[in-house]
């Protein structure tokens, strides 16, 4: 698991360095217990601790705890203004002119960890253009954000 | 031994003439995540108007609001929680909760669980229970969601309890139950006394249970969104009498409990039990129990 967790990091020029003792698995979901918590979990545990992820088929499809340790860390990251924030929770793409700041190089391809004004971590996304070349339009595909809960909340 | 008559005419032997509440939507803000005074901030700008809710340390109510309150950046981000006024009071009671050992027995959907996490600033352990998958499911969203960090959730039946090998400072026994008119239109069509009947014994089971893992000086909270005392003070007294529990003094929002239900006498620390008539919040009963009881 850590594997999948470091090579996710990766992805947003950033790495991790977790508590691999600390770190349960739970099928294909992986938990961050701290040291009290893992006294108390036995193996039929449902969830424990820190949600960091899940993995199929050897790919992370990360927790939102796991994008804010990351958010913490120096990575790929781009703050956006108050309308595009809540178009993105919306499972909306970002737009350039939506974009306010830039940390990291903004090419095509890479990953980004979208966060608001107040530097909060919104989900993340993938560049389509390079930014520094782009003025308008189309910019970063919206991967996952935390309009994920609304969305769980109406299947449950 | 159903219908809207029979239970108003209960509730009138009760001491409480019924009439519909005006129920408001209330919200709790998560501190482990913001200082209130930042949330009041940040609520106000997005035009969300809300009112410090009397009785309660971080609850408020929704006065006006543009939007759904449930539909914003600030509640997708854990910063507050939407959850009944009544419904935030027994997690409240509790005397100490940080680097406790707590059970949530009936943990799901898991609006208590993470005001517990909240009040305990993520410290300790809190072991949430509950026996329904699909709800389980929802309790692991709120919990990722509230950014809740020192509870394990396992899929088991309360009555089960024992099993974990473990012992708990604090045990929160939010019930099933009947339920209340106030927040289900269609209560008096669907509710029968057999009903009550059951979920009474079913609570008397949970309790019966629950008591085996408490610590010594171990605290437990008993509630109920049900107003029918077979589900609240007749199981208070009960549990008073059979397991060893005493009923606390709490300050809390609310009537004491009953002493006197359809002429049984109960033991007079019963009166130590608040009893929430449907009001501003739905109907709600709750105490705080311990260990040293008569028994």
């Amino acid at each position: 698991m850590i594997k999948e967790i470091n090579d996710f990091a990766s992805l947003f020029g950033s790495s991790l360095s977790l508590n691999e003792e600390l770190m349960v698995k739970k099928q294909n979901r992986c938990f961050l217990l701290n040291e009290a918590l893992k006294k108390s979990v036995s193996k039929d545990f449902f969830y424990a601790g820190i949600y960091l992820g899940k993995t199929v088929g050897g790919k992370l499809f990360p927790g939102f705890e796991l994008l804010r340790l990351l958010a913490e860390k120096k990575a790929n990251k781009i703050i956006v203004d108050k309308k595009t924030e809540w178009l993105f929770i919306c499972g909306r793409d970002i737009f350039k002119q939506g974009i306010v700041n830039i940390t990291g190089a903004g090419s095509k391809g890479e990953h980004v960890l979208v966060l608001n004004n107040r530097g909060e971590c919104l989900g993340f996304g993938r560049i389509v253009c390079d930014l520094s070349k782009t003025e308008r339009g189309f910019a970063v595909k919206n991967i996952l954000d935390i309009g994920d809960f609304l969305r769980r909340e109406k299947e449950t | 031994m159903s219908g809207k008559q029979f239970f108003i005419d209960r509730y009138r032997k009760l001491g409480w003439e019924y009439r519909k509440p005006k129920l408001k939507q209330a919200i709790r803000f998560n501190t482990a995540n913001i200082m209130p005074a930042a949330a009041l901030q940040r609520l106000r700008e997005l035009g969300l108007q809300v009112e410090k809710i009397p009785f309660l340390d971080n609850g408020y109510w929704v006065e006006k609001a543009k939007f759904s309150a449930g539909a914003t950046s600030e509640y997708l981000l854990g910063l507050y929680s939407i959850q009944e006024a009544a419904a935030q009071i027994p997690v409240s009671l509790f005397t100490e909760l940080e680097a406790k050992s707590v059970l949530d027995a009936c943990a799901a959907p898991g609006g208590k669980t993470t005001q517990l996490a909240d009040l305990m600033n993520n410290k300790g352990v809190i072991v949430a229970l509950d026996i329904d998958r699909k709800r389980l499911t929802a309790l692991s969203n709120h919990l990722e969601r509230c950014r809740v960090k020192n509870t394990v959730v396992y899929e088991l039946d309360a009555r089960e309890v024992s099993q974990l090998g473990m012992k708990f400072n604090r045990i929160l026994l939010d019930m099933p139950c009947s339920g209340n008119f106030a927040t289900d239109d269609k209560w008096f069509q669907r509710r029968t006394i057999r009903d009550v009947e059951r979920n009474a014994r079913l609570q008397r089971e949970i309790l019966a249970e629950t008591v085996k893992v408490l610590d010594d000086e171990g605290e437990i909270i008993y509630s109920t969104c049900s107003l029918e005392p077979e589900e609240d003070e007749i199981n208070i007294n009960w549990a008073v009498r059979h397991l060893n529990l005493k009923v606390e003094q709490t300050e809390s929002y609310g009537q004491e409990g009953l002493t006197n239900v359809f002429g049984q006498s109960l033991d007079p620390s019963i009166s130590n039990c608040r009893r929430i008539w449907p009001e501003q919040t739905q109907g709600f009963f709750v105490c705080r129990l311990a260990k040293g009881g008569c028994a």
